[in-house]
């Protein structure tokens, strides 16, 4: 094996697709455009008012009014919740994003306020961290509200505050979802249309055949092959998740496990496009084919879709299905962060990759007849 | 007795002398009549061959593509394969590339066996395959330089762009080249390791006149630059124009071998003289019994066999004597395409030839 070979057919292989305005629309542009789509389809609802949830645990002439005060600027609607429920398990159970509890002697503080300067009460203010943007929206509402009680009220000394508490959400935001399953998609279709091509366009044109005159060994050939998909792996999931964190603001975790699914799902889907390859030589009937088996498992996989969504049977099928393995091991990596079924989703897509990168090599015919 | 071709320097023509191996003598242009020296070259030896096939077999199911076929190419000569469509020429070529793998039979390529022997092999050949289409987004230089990266002993990249008159389209990306472009691209990629062997399959198919005659040049000049070319073709204006020797294949035989001369002189039946508008009848007839091998073509036509030139004056003082009108008169020597028709009875290629 010479590193020198497998550099120069790499370099080769990232100036062909660089310049070529098809390849990079469907590795670079596509996915974007995708999660943009879907981005507006699933997050443009209602988002022009803010909803907050109120629990007013004090029930007095005051903390009515700084109600209605909420509800006077427009900006928000107030929801409220009975004094009765128990917050942390609301706010799961509900996915509510944004509460504020009023608490129990706030009238009292106030009136006692007048008498004593040191006194203060502060509202308990629960957000998501994931809504980072109408987050901002409705403290400033807020703020404002509190600050214009505390000027009327004592003239400007602050009697009033608020006190933050993060909620950890049980449930995660679409994207949280879909970003990791847009990465598998996009590997995906990169590694099977790309060793597609490489099997049926260069077997028709020669290359193929020309290669096996030269010393190139088919070790170099593969490998440089392989370093090529995984750098078109990398630079797409790099970009899905730029455009995921500046555009949708969630919080991705870049780990091992990850990065391990990723280059074992190149191997997997690369060993898929080989095996395709193989058994469809006309390389049009090839995208073909290799269209039918990518698009119904992008549906069936869950990369758009939850899988509870679908009938039991479609659920028990997606469990076959390589994608499955690698956009469930990719959102329980980043975005999920439960560990212990990262690891099992690891071991299924290896398993897979194995065996079909295995298979691809091996049946593959190198020679002609 | 040895024959060897000559380009006369003069006319351009193609011609041939024979002699003693070694021999030096005077030759004269049998077209201009220029005269000059030429050498004949030393007897060949087994070690001058590049390429030993020996009752090479290869059957796809039913069929026999290549049926038992031995021949062998000296070093530094032209050898065409030439044959119609499906008459097992890739076949053969590729299984001495050892693309393809023989049902029986034996290649040596440089006295060594493919079998055992390809890795050292392949650094010493270069191969341009049929109807190859290199890497379509790299230039003529990148894709040259791409594929000389892949060996250890290289060629200069330069000479080959400049030999192959590329220099123009050094920076066009590949598939922005014509076809001729694109061909002598892939002769040129046959090149970059500087190779004692060189494969031809069918280079020229598909192109016009002009493409075709530059990809002509550049494989007469790879010969004078010393290498061995293996050439396949079914144009036979192409072997006569290129080769050395020519191998006739049909139906996976091969059916008729040796120079261009030597085929004519076996084959062929000298030359023909065609008389245009006559009465044919009475022109045969009256040939005929002057012992003349005549015959009529139809459209008022009659083709003479010629053994030798005096005998044309002969035919039409006959013609004459017998007061047989006729329009015109044209000679032509046996070509390939005569030959090949007289060995299977069929047509070599539809495809006319500029
Ligand atoms: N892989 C194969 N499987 C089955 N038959 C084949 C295969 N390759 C070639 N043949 C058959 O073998 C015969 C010889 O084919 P080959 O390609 O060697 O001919 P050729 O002389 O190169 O023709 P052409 O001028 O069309 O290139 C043909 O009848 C062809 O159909
Ligand atoms: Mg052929």
């Amino acid at each position: 094996m010479r590193p020198s070979v497998i550099a120069t057919d790499f370099v080769a292989s990232i100036k062909t697709w660089s310049r070529s305005k098809g390849t990079l629309f469907w590795t670079l542009a596509f996915p974007i455009m995708l999660i943009l789509i879907f981005g507006a389809i699933f997050s443009g609802i209602g988002e022009t008012e803010y909803t907050l949830h109120i629990q007013d645990l004090d029930g007095s002439e005051m903390s009515r009014s700084f109600i209605e005060s909420l509800n006077g600027t427009g900006a928000i609607k107030t929801k409220i919740v009975t004094s009765s429920e128990n917050i942390t398990s609301y706010i799961d159970e509900n996915s509510i994003d944004r509460l504020v509890v009023i608490p129990k002697g706030y009238e009292e503080t106030i009136n006692k306020s007048f008498i004593d300067q040191n006194t203060s009460v502060n509202l308990s203010f629960y957000l998501d961290p994931g809504e980072q943007t109408s987050n901002q929206v409705v403290i400033s509402v807020v703020s404002s509200v509190i600050q214009s009680f505390n000027m009327k009220l004592t003239g400007g000394r602050n009697i009033i505050g608020i006190e933050q508490i993060s909620t950890i959400p049980e449930e995660f935001t679409f994207f949280d979802f879909f970003l990791p399953g847009m990465i598998g998609f996009t590997i995906m279709q990169t590694c099977v249309y790309g060793s597609i091509e490489r099997n049926t366009k260069f077997r028709k044109d020669g290359i193929l055949r020309k290669l096996l005159t030269t010393p190139i060994t088919r070790t170099e050939w593969i490998l440089s092959k392989m370093l090529f998909m995984l750098f078109l792996s990398f630079i797409s999931t790099s970009l899905i998740i730029a455009v995921g964190i500046i555009v949708y603001g969630i919080s991705v975790h870049i780990t091992p496990l990850m990065i391990i699914i990723i280059i074992a799902a190149s191997f997997l889907f690369s060993g898929l496009g080989m095996l395709i390859g193989r058994f469809v030589k006309d390389e049009e009937t090839a995208d073909t084919a290799g269209g039918a088996i990518t698009f119904p498992m992008m549906f069936l996989a869950g990369t758009f879709f939850q899988l509870e969504m679908m009938p039991e049977f479609l659920q028990a099928f997606a469990r076959v299905l390589p994608l499955y393995y690698v956009n469930e091991g990719l959102r329980n990596a980043m975005t999920y962060m439960n560990q212990s079924e990262a690891i099992l989703n690891t071991i299924a897509v290896i398993i897979f990759a194995s065996v079909f990168f295995i298979a691809g090599v091996l049946l593959t015919k190198w020679k002609e007849d | 007795m040895i024959e060897k071709r000559f380009k006369c320097p003069d006319c351009g023509k193609v011609a041939s002398h024979s002699g003693m191996p070694g021999e030096i003598k005077i030759i004269y242009c049998p077209y201009c009549g220029s005269k000059g020296r030429a050498r004949l070259p030393e007897l060949k030896h087994i070690e001058d061959l590049a390429i030993e096939v020996s009752g090479l077999r290869k059957i796809y199911g039913d069929l026999v593509a290549v049926n038992d076929i031995s021949f062998s190419v000296k070093k530094g000569e032209i050898f065409a394969f030439l044959g119609p469509n499906g008459a097992g020429k890739t076949t053969t070529v590729e299984m001495i590339e050892s693309i393809r793998q023989p049902t029986a039979g034996t290649i040596k390529l440089s006295g060594k066996d493919i079998k055992t022997h390809f890795n050292d092999i392949k650094k010493n050949i270069g191969v341009l395959p049929q109807e190859f289409h290199s890497f379509e987004r790299l230039t003529v230089r990148e894709t040259l330089v791409y594929f000389s990266k892949l060996y250890k002993k290289r060629a200069d990249i330069n000479k080959i762009i400049e030999s192959m008159d590329l220099k123009s389209c050094e920076k066009t990306l590949y598939k922005n080249l014509s076809g001729g472009l694109r061909q002598r691209v892939g002769v040129a990629i046959s090149l970059v390791n500087d190779p004692d062997i060189v494969f031809l399959d069918e280079p020229t198919t598909g192109l016009d006149p002009k493409a075709r005659r530059d990809v002509w040049n550049v494989i007469a000049g790879l010969r004078d630059n010393g290498k061995t070319v293996f050439l396949t073709t079914h144009y036979m204006e192409e072997a006569e124009y290129l080769a050395d020797h020519i191998a006739i294949i049909h139906r996976g035989k091969i059916i008729a071998e040796g120079s261009l001369n030597e085929l004519i002189e076996r084959y062929g039946h000298g030359s023909l003289l065609r008389i245009k508008r006559c009465k044919t009848d009475d022109a045969v007839k009256t040939l005929r019994e002057k012992g003349f091998d005549a015959s009529s073509e139809g459209n008022g036509n009659i083709a003479v066999k010629i053994d030798y030139k005096d005998r044309v004056l002969d035919v039409l003082s006959n013609l004459r004597h017998e007061c047989i009108e006729y329009e015109s008169i044209d000679i032509r020597r046996s070509n390939l395409e005569e030959i090949f028709l007289q060995l299977t009875g069929a047509k070599l290629t539809g495809e006319e030839i500029a």
